[in-house]
């Protein structure tokens, strides 16, 4: 029955975004990819449906948005980019190896959700990818991007946790194969108990896993030094490139917003060296995470270093409104409203007079501002309008709303 | 940086180890007297929140507590993406596949015949990742309690289900097919609040760590 409500529900996880709150996400956009661009990324606007290979998938199958074409094959709505950046590094730059590729994007990705888990299944992710650069040195161009990229949204005191892959990998490096792969699997699940009994089990021992378990732990402050002992030559070598992130942070202006973290485990498998995230007071998901992973390339054929970020939008978000971080929209002249005169004619050639000197101009009544400001004027003639009950000529009303 | 560490509580079986455990870490328990009926407590720098077991790591995920305590069996069944930081060592139970002393044969031969078995189950997730991980093929019927009943009307050939003494196994002339896990009571924690609220979740870690080794 056509006007029931239930008629027009979205499929669970999908919703509108309602003009107030566009209006806020691209003022987000314009921020970011300004920040991006500061920093030399290019935007890049990958397709939203990709074939759904399993071979090189970053993501749990289960993941996925997938869907069958009429052709008969398996699609898949993208469900991050950095699986698409590989893909176009690999088909687009495979030759390019002599010099950095720094893209950014700002688009929506797609997360397939259990129901009832209250999980949107779509939303927008903003980030960069710095492909063909190793070292600390781009290692800190990322973190200090992401540094003012947050800054730049108002939110100076946000802090980045940076951890590295290698730590973790450096203490299980001795295990049998099996061993590594379960107490690996356990800790980027989540479950530290899990993996430190599987570090045990496989034969590690009591003091290299007492080693482990306090790194994970205890957040460091100030320096290295005592993450150092007893740890394996692996996880000392991940420490000591940590440490050299220290002066160039600093340098690139970023030291004040970062420290270390060695117990924040990604829960992807395909990171390998430094990683990061963002977290904000009072929000149950990172805003922000990061990394460098040098493999993943290579399995799409590209064998390139690369590093970077995506920003979970929907959260960034929350973080600026919980922060009554200000400058988000900028300042704007007031929305006209103008009450149409009699003579259509008069109307549009008014309204056409005050958007040329810069007004923007809404004719009649309008049902949504989208929060912005808007102010009443009333034409009395093709040269005159009312606005606080006084009739004044159109540049004297230009000249009060844009003095 | 907020200034509550809000924890999430298992009412119920857990409870009174809990507290016993939080007191030795050296937190307010008082509040959480027994006659209250309220499910937010708050006690000094924390705030309890009392939830049904199956929903603390609900909780914890989504960032609405901190810090939970719960039991691995719930964790198993719950898929929730949670950080796991100590084993609290208290709690201990068993998931296990049981079937009817009886027809223990009977039903492997009938597994060789049909090809599939019917396992009756409150934790259908731990029940279909164990028999996956076997390679058996079964049939999971969800049941909202009372599984051992199954196998005696006919319902289903096995079960899976939590055992503590194995007591209402014995009563219920079941037998033990194989173990699947061993579960005690865990300190989980929301990915994001470990990163931003450190000192004082490792800190509680570290003392709950201590109280459960000491015991």
């Amino acid at each position: 029955m056509r006007g029931d409500a239930r008629d027009l529900a979205l499929p669970r996880g999908f919703r509108d975004i309602l003009p107030t709150e566009a209006r806020e996400l691209h003022a987000i956009e314009r921020t970011l990819m300004a920040a991006f661009a500061s920093y030399g990324y290019v935007p890049l606007e990958p397709p939203t449906v990709e074939f759904a290979s399993t071979d090189a998938a970053t993501l749990d199958e289960r993941r996925t948005l997938r869907f069958l074409d009429r052709d008969g094959r398996l699609l898949a709505l993208r469900p991050d980019l950095t699986t698409t950046v590989a893909r176009v590094v690999a088909q687009r730059y495979r030759d390019a190896t002599d010099a950095a590729l720094r893209l950014a994007y700002f688009t929506p990705v797609f997360r397939e959700e259990l129901s009832m888990r209250g999980s949107e299944r779509e939303y927008d992710q903003a980030g960069v990818e710095l492909i063909g650069a190793s070292g600390p040195r781009a290692d800190a161009e990322v973190i200090a991007l992401l540094a003012a990229s947050l800054a730049r949204c108002g939110l100076a005191a946000a802090e980045i946790d940076v951890g590295h892959a290698g730590y973790l990998a450096g203490f299980l490096a001795e295990l049998p194969d099996e061993a590594r792969a379960s107490a690996a699997d356990a800790a980027r699940g989540g479950d530290l108990v899990g993996a430190l009994a599987a570090a045990r089990a496989g034969g590690l021992s009591a003091k290299t896993v007492a080693a482990l378990e306090r790194g994970l732990r205890h957040r460091v402050a100030g320096t290295l030094a005592e993450p150092r002992r007893d740890a394996p030559r692996a996880a000392v070598a991940a420490l000591e490139e940590l440490e050299r992130l220290v002066p160039l942070l600093e340098a690139a202006g970023a030291g004040g917003t970062v420290r270390f973290d060695l117990g924040f485990v990604p829960a992807l498998s395909y990171y390998t060296g430094v990683v990061f995230q963002v977290t904000a007071p009072g929000l149950g998901f990172p805003i922000a995470a990061g990394g460098r992973y040098d493999g993943l390339l290579a399995r799409f054929g590209a064998d390139r270093p690369a590093t970077g970020f995506g920003i979970a939008v929907p959260h960034l978000h929350q973080a600026i409104v919980a922060a009554e971080a200000r400058g988000l929209v900028e300042e704007e002249t007031p929305l006209v409203v103008l009450v149409p005169a009699a003579s259509d004619t008069t109307t549009l050639r008014v309204a056409a007079a005050l958007r040329s000197a810069g007004l923007d101009i809404a004719i009649g009544e309008i049902a949504d501002s989208a929060g912005r400001a808007t102010v009443r004027a009333r034409i009395v003639d093709d040269t005159h309008v009312e606005y606080e009950g006084v009739a004044r000529a159109l540049e004297a009303f230009v000249a009060v709303l844009r003095p | 940086m907020s200034d509550v560490l809000r924890l999430a509580l298992s009412q119920g079986a857990l409870m009174a180890d809990t507290r016993v455990a939080l007191q030795a870490a050296g937190l307010a328990v008082a509040p959480l007297g027994a006659d209250s009926r309220r499910l937010l407590v708050p006690a000094g720098d924390v705030e309890y929140v009392l939830a049904r077991p199956s929903d603390v790591p609900t909780y914890v995920a989504h960032g609405a507590a901190d810090v939970g305590i719960v039991g691995k069996d719930v964790l198993l069944e719950s898929d929730a993406d949670v950080l796991e930081l100590v084993d609290l060592r208290f709690g201990t139970c068993r998931f296990v596949v049981a079937a009817p002393e009886a027809s223990l044969d009977r039903s492997l031969d009938e597994y060789r015949h049909l090809g599939s078995l019917e396992v009756a189950t409150k934790y259908p997730r731990v029940a279909a990742a164990h028999f996956q991980r076997r390679g058996i093929q079964v049939e999971i019927i969800k049941l909202a309690g009372s599984v051992e009943l199954a196998p005696q009307v006919g319902l289903s050939d096995w079960i899976v289900d939590l055992v503590s003494t194995g007591r209402t196994l014995r009563e219920n002339r079941l037998a033990v097919v194989e173990e699947i896990a061993v579960c005690t009571a865990r300190l989980i924690a929301n990915r994001a609040a470990y990163a931003r609220d450190r000192e004082r979740i490792a800190d509680l870690a570290a003392k709950l760590e201590a109280w459960a080794a000491s015991r």
